[in-house]
């Protein structure tokens, strides 16, 4: 659909390569790109991170301002997750509102923060009924090497964990750390000719047929799934996956997640 | 959330409006209702109303995002203001965009999308009461349409939500039991292949709540597919009854 | 009794014998769109509805939906355009046709018989003018899904000539689910009638016989008054 960038013999081609049993940069089946993660990237926003997997670049910043609770809850704070994905990071990306793409990756960013509880929301609360932080967090591609949800929700976590809440610049007092409870991280794969690929590039997302972002918390428990592309998966499959994605999200909290707090 | 805890959501193995865990709402199936329509359906799963129509296969506009080997699948999701508690704004929202986005991909494996190069299928779905499980509701009933349009499928699909609610895994929550629920998960099946099309999850289960729940759907979809499948049968069967009596009289 | 189908219903273990309507997996055919089966010499599944796509051949009722030179695009009731081009009536056409006069010749919403004489891969189709046919002129047009169109040609074509002889019309059915119809006002009206009832009863059994007796009792009470 739309713009095809890679054509069938390239998609035959990597398809090929991985029935063969061999990937991109010798890369094991289950084995991520690198991963680095660089905190406190933007001195502006209260919370930032900027996370690199393989040549995928996303940039995350948390913002909170001051508002109104939505009046069905009055008690509690505000989440509001979103994504660009910026002409820049992809010949595919448009400039323009945005698309059913960029929605997808913020929802399901949004979904596993939410899920696990990760942000006491309760504490977002100023007045109640009348004044609530609005905590933005903001996920802007810079280069998309494929797999953007991971590096979203990675990012997303990171700069939670090192945000502030802004009391001095609203005149407000009160404790400026910001309660993160947990570290949800989503784990994506795609099956390729009967194998599942974790952290599949972009030319490995363009020839798979479906894939599946299993978000796990340090627990190991779920708070988030979404299969998306055109085909359909076995019960097998999915439990498999399901099984990888804890695994996966593990290695990866102990390796970068690991804070003191 | 926390209000929930107040409400006991299961007593004696029975769920607040009755009905065990891994039991579905009604649902009624109603096929071909609108004229204009190439295809379509009205479904009601407990308290949800739904109405899906199906244009096409059409000329695929605009002409740029045609696809020169298959039809292009779209799949528009919208509630009615008046389906919600608080008036929903007209248009579509994020929410409504990633449904139709899920939607429309549970759809992707069964559509014979290679017999009409360049052309699109068009499937609208307007929720007209909601109580939980819409966008389900909303694959069911665009799956009977898109067979009553009479587009070429490998098979029909068929969905179902399962949730958390009250520490236990069941079947089709309704809104209440959406409300303060601790997990959503709606999939989307081929039945008689028993593969799955769509599969989503909010809230926090356990890996093994997730197993059963996943099951527990499953199994649910055989259902649906049976009450899909007899709603289209029993469609032709009755007409041609309606046409004898008609005769007769 | 007609056997309705859905989309993935078994049909037959006769992967040899699979036609129209059906896709073969893992040696077994499977309906692939919701219809009846129709099991003869191959086993089809003949749709309650649809969409008319052209294949090479089929003789279609088009109507001119723009003209861009050297082409008329022709809408054909399909979900791809179809073009004929200006050469086709250079034969019949008394000056040069050329860039600016095309529409002398066919002009918008025209009614034209033609015949599909190329698809390509891309659902670019071409038409030739089906000289013989003459549709210009006044008559009715009658639009139904493709699908029925088997129906009212019959067994044999037994149907539409039972419709011919007694409705005293000049009737043709395109392939396409167009039907052209030439006759005496009274007579284009009971035509109207019975293609209507057979495409609402298309699908159940006794049709021909049960059109035949409507037309005669029709006949009957157009004579006594």
């Amino acid at each position: 659909m739309g713009l095809e960038i890679m054509d069938d013999v390239r998609k035959d081609s990597v398809r090929n390569r991985i029935s063969e049993g061999y990937r991109e940069g010798d890369r094991d089946f289950r084995e991520y790109r690198e991963i680095s993660i660089e905190k406190d990237v933007a001195m502006k926003a209260e919370g930032s991170a900027r996370v690199k997997i393989g040549n995928t670049d996303v940039l995350v910043g948390v913002k909170l301002d001051l508002g109104e609770p939505f009046s069905d809850s009055p008690a509690v704070g505000v989440i509001i997750t979103n994504a660009e994905l910026v002409p820049l990071a992809s010949p595919e990306f448009e400039s323009g509102p945005p698309n059913e793409k960029s929605i997808q990756l913020a929802r399901v960013v949004d979904r596993g923060i939410r899920g696990s509880e990760t942000v006491d929301l309760e504490k977002l609360c100023i007045v109640e009924g009348e004044k609530v932080w609005i905590m933005f967090i903001d996920i802007h591609v810079l280069d998309n090497g494929g797999n953007l949800v991971d590096a979203a929700a990675l990012g997303a976590i990171a700069a939670l964990q090192n945000a502030r809440v802004p009391n001095e610049r609203y005149d407000l007092t009160g404790d400026d750390t910001l309660s993160v409870r947990d570290t949800p991280l989503a784990v994506t794969m795609v099956e390729i000719e009967g194998n599942i690929l974790v952290d599949p590039d972009c030319n490995e997302e363009n020839a798979a047929t479906s894939k599946l972002t299993v978000i796990s918390n340090a627990d190991g428990s779920l708070s988030g799934l979404q299969k998306s592309g055109s085909d359909s998966m076995t019960e097998e499959t999915i439990l498999e996956m399901v099984e990888i994605g804890i695994e996966k999200a593990g290695e990866i909290r102990e390796k970068f997640l690991k804070t003191p707090s | 959330m926390k209000k929930g805890e107040e409400i006991e959501f299961i007593k004696d193995g029975k769920r607040l409006d009755g009905r065990t865990f891994d039991e579905l709402r009604n649902i009624k199936i109603e096929v071909g209702v609108l004229e204009r329509a190439d295809g379509s359906c009205y479904l009601e799963l407990g308290d949800n109303k739904v109405i899906a129509a199906v244009y096409g296969p059409r000329e695929m506009h605009p002409r740029h995002a045609q696809d020169a080997k298959m039809a292009v699948i779209k799949f528009r999701y919208n509630m009615a203001p008046f389906s919600v508690d608080d008036r929903k704004r007209p248009g579509p929202d994020r929410r409504s965009v990633e449904i139709s986005k899920v939607s429309r991909e549970a759809f992707e494996p069964v559509i014979m999308r290679e017999y009409y190069p360049k052309a699109a299928i068009e499937v609208y779905v307007e929720i007209l009461q909601s109580d939980a499980g819409t966008r389900t509701a909303g694959i069911n009933a665009a799956s009977v349409a898109l067979a009553d349009a009479g587009i070429p499928m490998k098979d029909l699909v068929s969905s179902i939500a399962v949730g958390k609610v009250g520490g236990e895994v069941v079947l089709d929550l309704n809104a209440v039991e959406d409300n303060y629920g601790e997990a959503d998960m709606p999939i989307a099946m081929i039945a008689r292949k028993n593969t799955i099309t769509a599969l989503q999850m909010d809230g926090r289960l356990t890996k093994d709540e997730f197993g059963r729940g996943l099951k527990l759907a499953m199994n649910a979809c055989h259902q649906i597919y049976e009450l899909q499948r007899t709603a289209l049968i029993e469609r032709y069967n009755k007409r041609e009854s309606v046409k004898f009596e008609e005769r007769e009289a | 009794m007609y056997k309705v189908v859905i989309p993935g219903d078994f049909v037959s273990d006769d992967v040899n014998r699979a036609g129209e309507g059906t896709y073969v997996e893992d040696g077994k055919v499977y309906a692939v769109t919701y219809g009846v089966v129709d099991d003869k010499n191959e086993i089809r599944v003949v749709a309650f509805s649809g969409k008319y796509i052209p294949v090479m051949g089929d003789v279609v009722i088009g109507k001119i939906i723009e003209i861009s030179f050297p082409y008329w695009i022709v809408d054909i009731a399909s979900p791809y355009e179809a073009r004929l081009h200006m050469s086709e009536v250079a034969m019949r056409a008394e000056k040069r046709v050329e860039f600016g006069n095309m529409s002398a010749y066919l002009d918008f919403d025209d009614l034209v018989a033609v015949k599909v004489i190329n698809v390509d891969a891309m659902m670019r189709i071409d038409l030739a003018l089906q000289e013989d046919l003459d549709i210009g002129s006044e008559g009715r047009l009658i639009e139904i899904s493709y699908t029925k169109v088997p129906r009212i040609i019959g067994r044999k074509g037994s149907m539409i000539r039972m419709l011919k002889e007694k409705c005293k019309c000049f009737i043709f059915v395109a392939k396409n689910g167009r039907i052209w119809i030439k006759g005496k006002s009274e007579d284009m009206k009971l035509a109207f009638e019975v293609i209507l009832m057979i495409t609402t009863e298309a699908h159940t059994s006794g049709l021909t016989d049960r059109v035949a007796e409507f037309l005669d009792s029709s006949r009957q009470k157009v004579k006594k008054r």
